[in-house]
């Protein structure tokens, strides 16, 4: 499963769920969506994602086996 | 979104095929009296009086609801000009995929209704093949796959909506 770390950093920016989506181009759900792990964004958005949240990629999406691997 | 019309639509065409169904249960019972002999030919069709209420109410609930149907689209329609519903589209109007995420639960909807109807349709085949009942019971089955198609898909829209929040 692909966890994210978007509703944390969409926080520390100050960002509600709409400020996000308007500037991704997607809805709110989305972001909701997203948040949840309910689905995973297209490299594209996450991309988009990782430029708002001032971020790479990498530190935004991770996958939940590679959780042990962190050190 | 939750009262986006593209979310009621759904409800909107259950209710119209419950409409549909007690105008059927109506129409199912009439007295049928068939003359036909050398002198005469007639045929006669006589509703009992539950029978012809039913027929009569189901008619009027189902122009009411079209009207109120037809005022919402609208309504939709003057608020998301970008995003129109045509009332004789052949494409699903309740197909939400403004972007990726709510294609995606579109997707996710399209394919638990798909899976109910390849196995409903078939047996709803078998149904009508091999059925002793009247015909009545067929198209009443009809209407029942259309009617539980749309609530899969609507529970499923509505799960998602449901559990998201600000």
């Amino acid at each position: 499963m692909l966890k994210n770390r978007v509703k944390e950093l969409r926080a520390r920016y100050g960002f509600t769920q709409s400020d996000l989506g308007k500037q991704v181009n997607v809805t709110r759900q989305t972001i909701a969506f997203i948040e949840k792990g309910e689905f995973s964004p297209s490299i594209t958005l996450s991309l988009k994602l990782a430029k708002v949240l001032q971020t790479n990629v990498n530190e935004l999406f991770w996958l939940e086996e590679d959780d042990g691997n962190e050190e | 979104m939750k009262n986006d019309f593209r979310m009621k639509y759904p409800l909107w065409m259950m209710g119209f095929i419950l409409v549909l169904g007690m105008f059927l249960f109506g129409v199912s019972s009439p007295v049928t009296d068939i003359v036909n002999t050398e002198t005469e030919q007639s045929m006669s069709v006589e509703y009992g009086l539950i029978a012809g209420f039913v027929i009569i109410g189901s008619l009027l609930l189902y122009f009411l609801m079209l009207i109120i149907f037809y005022v919402q689209l609208r309504r939709h329609n003057e608020k998301n000009p970008t995003q129109k519903i045509s009332p004789f589209a052949v494409r699903p109007p309740e197909y939400l995929e403004q972007d990726e995420g709510m294609t995606h639960i579109t997707r996710k909807a399209s394919q638990k209704v798909y899976s109910f109807m390849i196995w409903s349709l078939p047996m709803l085949a078998v149904f009508a093949m091999f059925s002793p009942l009247s015909r009545i019971y067929t198209v009443l089955a009809i209407l029942l796959v259309a009617f539980i198609q749309y609530v899969i898909y609507y529970l499923e829209i509505r799960k998602h909506f449901k559990e998201e929040k600000e």
